[in-house]
C-alpha cells in the first residue's frame, strides 16, 4: 500500500508538467462556453451543444487511450447504449405530453448504469488482449452491439431509429438546453479529472507506461483495467444521453464503426497526452462538420487535407504545439 | 447503337453533376441583385447525398432542380417577385448529419422549405426538425409510410407512393399473374433494414388476403450494402419456388440483378414487382432481363400525355442533351417545387403557414397528372406503376411494356383506409 | 432444411467463391500490416479506385474490340500496374512518415486517405454506379445453374495465393521482406535498403486490391461508399485468420464464406451477424488468430 502512494507521489511530480497545461486551457475553455451564446444567432448554440456532448465523448475515450494506452475502436457502442437508454425512456413520456423536469434528469441518469453494463460485458474480454488485439476486439464487439440494435426492430425500432425526443419545457429553449449540456459536461469533466489526478488516475499511466513493471507492484492490472473501462463507457453514456434530446432522434448510426471513429480523430487533433485535448479536438472537428459543408460539396476532401496536415505536421496534436511553444518561452527567459 | 450509348454516358458528365451543384449558387445569387427593394427570395433547402450509395439517385434531382428555378424566377419567382434561391446540403445518409444540416439552413439560410432526402431514416430525423421550426418539408425519395402516417407532421408532403403503397400495388399485379399461370409457392428476399421489412411484410400479409392459398416458402435476408448475393441465388433456387419477391432497392438491386441472371435465375423463377426507377433502366439498360416486373414512381415514358412531363423532358434535356432523361426521382422533386409554386400562386402569399393550410388537401398538376393530397396525411393520391421489361425503338434503353402497363391508384391499395384510422395510429405531437 | 447433394454442392461452391473474394479483398492488407506493422484503413477505397480504373480501361478498349472475358485480362492488368504506382506513391510521400507512430495515427492519416480518394473519384468519376457487361451464360448443373464466373474468381484467389506464397517463400525479395520483419535492423546492416522493400510490399498489397476490384467488376456494380461497406469485412478476417499471416486470411475467409454461405440457408436470420460472431469468438479463444503468433504489441 505504502510502496503504491510512493509510486504515485513520484509520477505525480513527473506528470504534472504534462498535465498543468489543461489547468489553464479548460479555464479558457469555460469562460469562452459560457460566453458563447452572446454571438447572434441560434445556429452557434446547436454547434456548441454538439462540440459539448461529442467533446465529452471524446474525452471518456482518452480515459482509454490517453492514460491507459489502449485504443477502443467501439467506444461509440456506449455512447450510443446511452442515447438509446435515454430516448426509449424519454419517447413514450414526450409522446404523452407529461415530461417533467425531475423525469427528465432521471432517463439521462439511466443511461449510465446501462452503458456501464455494456462495457464490463465487453471490457471483461478486451482488458485480456493489449494492442491491435484489444482495439480489433473492442470494433467486433462494437459492430455486433450496432447489429443488434439496428436488427432488434420490436425494441429499437432498427434502422429507423427513434423520433420524437424532446427537452422538458423548463430546458426546451436551445440556449437552456445549451447551459444545461455545459453543466453536465463540466460536472462530468471534473469528476474525470479528479479521477485522472487520483491513485487510480496514476496506476492507470504506469500501466501505460510500463506494464510489466505494474503487475511486479503486485497492482490486479486486469482490474484496473476493466474498472477504467467501464467508467469510461459510463461518461460515453452520459453524453449519448444528452444527445437524444438535443438532435430531436436517435438512429443506429451513432452506434456504427465510423462514430467510434469520432472521439479517435478529436483527441489525437486535440492532442491525447492532454487531459484537455478531446475537448479541443471536438471544437476543431464538429467546427470543421457543421462550417465546410456549407462552402463546398467537396466537403471530404476539404476535412481529410486538414486532418492529413495535422497528422503529418502536429504529431501531438493543437495543444502538443501550445504546450512547446510556453515551455520554449519560459525557457527563453532568464 | 454504340455511338449513342457513349454519348448517353458522356452526357450524364461528372462535370455536369458538380456544375448544376456549384451553379446552384450562382442561382440563388443572381435574382437578388437584379430585383427591386421588398422583393424578399424564397430559399429552399434541397437535402439530398451526394456522397455514398445514395448519390447515384439524387444526381438527376441535382443536377435538374437549378433548371426548374431558374424556369421560375425567369416569370419573376413565387408570385412574379420572390425569386427562388436553391440552397444544396449533403445529409450523407446520416439522419444526425441531415438533422443538423437541415438545422443549419433554417437557422443559417431561413429557408422556408426543404426538398428530401433519399433515406426515409434521414426524412424522419428532419421531420422532428421542420415541425419545430415550422418550415416545409417535401418528399419523395425517401418514402416510409411512416412518414405520413405514425410520425405525421402538418409540415411534411409525400409526393411519392409510400413503402405501403408501393408494395400493395406489386400485389394487385402479382395477384393477376397466380391467376394467369397457376404460381403456386413463393419466397421472399428483402434487405435487412426497415424498408426492406416493412416491404416485405406488407406484401406478404396483402398477397395473403387476396390470395391465401399461395405458399410463402421462406423468407431471405440479406444486410444493406451486401455485395456477393451469390449464396442466396443458389439457395433460392434450390428451393424451386415459382416466384420470388425482392425487396431491394438502390444499389444492392443492381448488384442482385447482376448476379442473378448469369447464374440462371430467371430461367428458373419469376421475379415479379421488383422497384426499377428509370435510373436503373438506363444504367442496367444492357444487363436488365426483359420480361421481368419492375415497379416504377414517375417512369417519364408512360407519362407522355400530360404537360408537366413533357415541360420536365423539354427544360432537362435543353441543359444535359437528348440523351439524359430526367428519372423517377427528379421527376417527383420537379413535382414539389411546382407543386409550392401553384399554390403559393393560389394563396397569394409566401407564408409558410398560409401555404401548409392551403396544400393541405389540395389537388396539384403534376408530371403524373392532377393528384390530390390526402387530407388526413398529406400523401400525395399518386399511382404506382407496373409493367414488363421490354425493348423499345423510341429509346436506348429498355421500358416498362405500354401495352401491359399496370398503373394503380394511390387510393386503390393505401391503408389504413379511412382517414378516421389513419388519425388513431398518427402519433400526437407537442 | 433438407437438401440433396447437388444443392449441397452449389451451395458449398458460392461460399467458396463468397470467401476467395473476401481473400482478394483484404490479401494486400494482410500483407501489408504482416511486414511493416501498418493498418490501411483506406484498403477498401483503393480497391474501389482500383474498380473504376478498370472500369475505364475496359470501356476504353471496348470501344475498338468485341466485349469478352479476354478484353477484361489487359484492363485487370492495367489497374493492377496503375494501382503499384500509386501504393508507391502513397508509400514515398505518406505512409513512411507513420513508421513508429502510433496505431490511431495511422488510423486518422489513412481515413483522411478515404476521404480525398473518395472525393476525387467523384471529381473524376461521378456519381453513377459502374460496371462491366460480360455477356455470361449460366451452367446447367445438377438439374439448376451456376455462375461460371464463380470459378473466374476461385482461379484469381487461388493465382493470388500461390503468387504471395511463391513471392514470400522463394524469391529471394521475398526472404528480404520476411527477415525484416523479425529484424529490421540486421536486415539493414547487410546493407539492403529497407525504405526501398517497404515500398514495394505496400505498393504490391495495393496492386493486390487494385487487381482484386478489376476481377469482380463483372458481378459487382462498384459505386460511392462501397469502400465503407467492405473495409470492416477485410478487417475481420485478417483478425480472425491473424494477423501477418497470409495463409491465416485464406484460411478466414474461406470459412467466413462457407459458413456465411450455409447459415443463409439454416438460419437466414443469422447469417449477417455471423463474420462477427466468429470473429468475437476467434479473439476470445485465441487473441492471436487462427494462425497469429504474437509478433509485436
Amino acid at each position: 500500500m505504502s510502496q503504491k502512494s510512493l509510486l504515485s507521489a513520484s509520477l505525480l511530480a513527473a506528470a504534472r508538467d504534462r498535465l498543468d497545461i489543461s489547468i489553464p486551457v479548460l479555464l479558457v475553455l469555460a469562460v469562452l462556453f459560457v460566453l458563447l451564446p452572446l454571438i447572434p444567432g441560434e445556429f452557434i448554440l446547436v454547434v456548441g451543444t454538439e462540440i459539448l456532448i461529442l467533446g465529452l465523448f471524446a474525452l471518456s475515450f482518452n480515459l482509454i487511450h490517453g492514460f491507459m494506452g489502449q485504443i477502443s475502436f467501439g467506444h461509440a457502442a456506449f455512447f450510443g447504449l446511452g442515447a438509446y437508454t435515454t430516448a426509449l425512456i424519454l419517447q413514450p413520456l414526450t409522446a404523452a405530453g407529461g415530461l417533467g423536469t425531475i423525469t427528465f434528469l432521471l432517463a439521462i441518469l439511466a443511461a449510465v448504469p446501462v452503458s456501464a453494463l455494456g462495457a464490463l460485458v465487453v471490457g471483461y474480454f478486451c482488458v485480456r488482449l493489449t494492442g491491435i488485439y484489444f482495439a480489433m476486439l473492442s470494433m467486433a464487439f462494437g459492430e455486433l452491439i450496432f447489429y443488434v440494435v439496428f436488427s432488434w426492430y420490436s425494441f429499437t425500432k432498427g434502422d429507423d431509429g427513434i423520433q420524437g425526443l424532446m427537452p422538458p419545457p423548463l430546458l426546451k429553449s436551445p440556449v437552456v438546453y445549451y447551459y444545461f449540456t455545459f453543466v453536465v459536461v463540466a460536472l462530468a469533466a471534473a469528476l474525470l479529472w479528479r479521477i485522472t489526478r487520483s491513485p487510480f488516475g496514476y496506476t492507470l499511466r504506469l500501466l501505460r507506461d510500463n506494464p510489466a513493471r505494474t503487475a511486479f507492484l503486485g497492482i490486479d492490472v486486469r482490474r484496473v483495467m476493466l474498472v477504467n473501462f467501464v467508467l469510461a463507457g459510463s461518461f460515453a453514456g452520459l453524453a449519448g444521453a444528452l444527445w437524444g434530446p438535443f438532435a430531436r432522434s436517435v438512429s443506429p448510426t451513432l452506434l456504427g464503426w465510423a462514430q467510434s471513429g469520432v472521439p479517435v480523430f478529436m483527441s489525437l487533433i486535440g492532442g491525447a497526452g492532454y487531459f484537455a485535448g478531446p475537448l479541443v479536438g471536438s471544437i476543431v472537428y464538429t467546427g470543421l462538420n457543421s462550417y465546410v459543408t456549407r462552402f463546398t460539396i467537396y466537403w471530404p476532401l476539404t476535412i481529410g487535407l486538414v486532418i492529413l496536415a495535422m497528422v503529418l505536421f502536429l504529431p501531438g496534436g493543437l495543444l502538443s504545439v501550445v504546450d512547446g511553444w510556453l515551455k520554449a518561452k519560459r525557457r527563453g527567459e532568464p | 447503337m454504340s455511338d449513342h450509348v457513349k454519348s448517353m454516358l458522356a452526357g450524364i458528365d461528372r462535370r455536369q453533376f458538380v456544375v448544376a451543384t456549384l451553379a446552384s449558387g450562382a442561382v440563388a445569387v443572381r435574382p437578388r441583385l437584379g430585383f427591386a427593394q421588398g422583393a424578399e427570395p424564397y430559399r429552399i433547402g434541397v437535402l439530398l447525398p451526394s456522397t455514398g450509395t445514395g448519390a447515384n439517385y439524387s444526381e438527376r434531382p441535382i443536377k435538374g432542380l437549378p433548371l426548374v428555378a431558374a424556369e421560375i424566377n425567369q416569370r419573376g419567382g413565387f408570385l412574379g417577385k420572390h425569386p427562388i434561391e436553391l440552397i444544396f446540403r449533403d445529409d450523407q445518409t446520416k439522419p444526425d448529419v441531415g438533422a443538423r444540416e437541415a438545422r443549419s439552413m433554417i437557422l443559417n439560410d431561413k429557408v422556408k422549405t426543404i426538398i428530401g432526402s433519399w433515406s426515409s431514416a434521414v426524412a424522419m430525423a428532419v421531420q422532428e426538425i421542420v415541425h419545430e421550426y415550422k418550415v416545409l418539408l417535401l418528399a419523395a425519395t425517401s418514402n416510409s409510410s411512416k412518414i405520413v402516417n405514425e410520425n405525421y407532421t402538418p409540415y411534411a408532403f409525400l409526393l411519392g407512393p409510400n413503402s405501403q403503397m408501393q408494395s400493395s400495388a406489386t400485389v394487385v399485379a402479382v395477384a393477376r399473374m397466380i391467376k394467369e399461370k397457376g404460381w403456386k409457392n413463393y419466397v421472399t428476399i428483402g434487405l435487412d433494414y426497415e424498408w426492406g421489412r416493412d416491404a416485405q411484410k406488407v406484401f406478404v400479409s396483402e398477397l395473403g388476403q387476396v390470395s391465401p392459398e399461395t405458399r410463402l416458402m421462406r423468407e431471405f435476408w440479406a444486410k444493406l450494402g451486401e455485395t456477393d448475393f451469390t449464396s442466396y441465388i443458389t439457395a433460392i433456387m434450390a428451393m424451386k419456388p415459382d416466384f420470388v419477391f425482392g425487396a431491394i432497392a438502390g444499389k444492392d438491386n443492381e448488384t442482385f440483378l447482376q448476379q442473378a441472371k448469369p447464374a440462371g435465375f430467371f430461367q428458373r423463377v419469376a421475379y415479379p414487382g421488383v422497384f426499377l426507377p428509370v435510373t436503373e433502366l438506363m444504367q442496367q439498360r444492357k444487363t436488365l432481363p426483359r420480361g421481368i416486373i419492375g415497379l416504377g414512381r414517375a417512369p417519364f415514358f408512360a407519362l407522355m400525355e400530360y404537360p408537366l412531363t413533357r415541360k420536365y423532358i423539354a427544360l432537362y434535356q435543353a441543359k444535359f442533351g437528348k440523351d439524359d432523361w430526367p428519372d423517377d426521382f427528379a421527376c417527383m422533386y420537379f413535382d414539389s417545387l411546382y407543386a409550392l409554386e401553384q399554390i403559393v400562386t393560389r394563396t397569394g402569399s409566401i407564408e409558410t403557414e398560409a401555404v401548409r393550410k392551403a396544400m393541405t388537401g389540395a389537388t396539384i398538376e403534376t408530371c403524373r397528372g392532377n393528384l390530390a393530397f390526402r387530407d388526413c396525411n398529406n400523401q400525395l393520391d399518386c399511382p404506382s406503376y407496373l409493367g414488363a421489361v421490354v425493348d423499345t425503338p423510341d429509346y436506348p434503353f429498355p421500358i416498362f411494356d405500354p401495352k401491359s402497363l399496370i398503373v394503380v391508384q394511390g387510393r386503390d391499395c393505401w391503408t389504413p383506409k379511412t382517414c378516421d384510422e389513419v388519425r388513431k395510429i398518427q402519433k400526437p405531437r407537442a | 432444411m433438407s437438401m440433396d447433394f447437388g444443392s449441397f454442392l452449389i451451395q458449398l461452391l458460392s461460399g467458396l467463391s463468397r470467401g476467395m473474394m473476401l481473400f482478394l479483398l483484404s490479401a494486400g492488407l494482410s500483407l501489408i500490416f504482416g511486414v511493416m506493422n501498418i493498418l490501411n484503413f483506406a484498403h477498401a477505397t483503393l480497391w474501389l479506385l482500383g474498380g473504376y480504373i478498370t472500369f475505364s480501361l475496359y470501356t476504353a478498349l471496348a470501344t475498338q474490340f468485341e466485349p469478352s472475358l479476354l478484353l477484361l485480362v489487359p484492363a485487370v492488368l492495367g489497374s493492377t500496374a496503375i494501382l503499384f504506382v500509386v501504393g508507391w506513391l502513397l508509400e514515398r510521400f505518406l505512409i513512411r512518415r507513420m513508421y513508429g507512430r502510433e496505431l490511431p495515427e495511422q488510423l486518422l492519416l489513412t481515413f483522411a486517405l478515404i476521404l480525398i480518394i473518395g472525393d476525387l473519384i467523384k471529381m473524376i468519376w461521378g456519381v453513377q454506379n459502374r460496371r462491366i457487361v460480360l455477356p455470361i451464360e449460366a451452367w446447367p448443373v445438377f438439374d439448376s445453374f451456376i455462375n461460371p464466373y464463380l470459378f473466374v474468381i476461385i482461379g484469381s484467389g487461388a493465382v493470388v495465393a500461390t503468387f504471395l506464397w511463391w513471392f514470400l517463400a522463394r524469391t529471394r525479395i521475398g526472404k528480404i521482406v520476411r527477415a525484416a520483419v523479425y529484424s529490421r535492423d540486421m536486415v539493414s546492416a547487410l546493407g539492403i535498403r529497407i525504405p526501398t522493400i517497404y515500398a514495394m510490399v505496400f505498393a504490391l498489397g495495393v496492386a493486390i486490391a487494385g487487381f482484386s476490384a478489376g476481377v469482380f467488376l463483372p458481378i459487382i456494380p462498384i459505386g460511392l461508399g462501397l469502400d465503407m461497406d467492405l473495409i470492416i469485412q477485410c478487417f475481420a478476417v485478417v483478425v480472425i485468420g491473424g494477423f501477418g499471416s497470409i495463409a491465416g486470411t485464406l484460411v478466414a475467409s474461406l470459412l467466413v464464406g462457407i459458413v456465411y454461405s450455409f447459415s443463409v440457408l439454416i438460419w437466414p436470420d443469422g447469417a449477417l451477424a455471423v463474420i462477427f460472431v466468429i470473429l468475437v469468438a476467434v479473439l476470445i479463444w485465441r487473441p492471436y488468430g487462427l494462425f497469429g503468433t504474437e509478433m509485436r504489441s
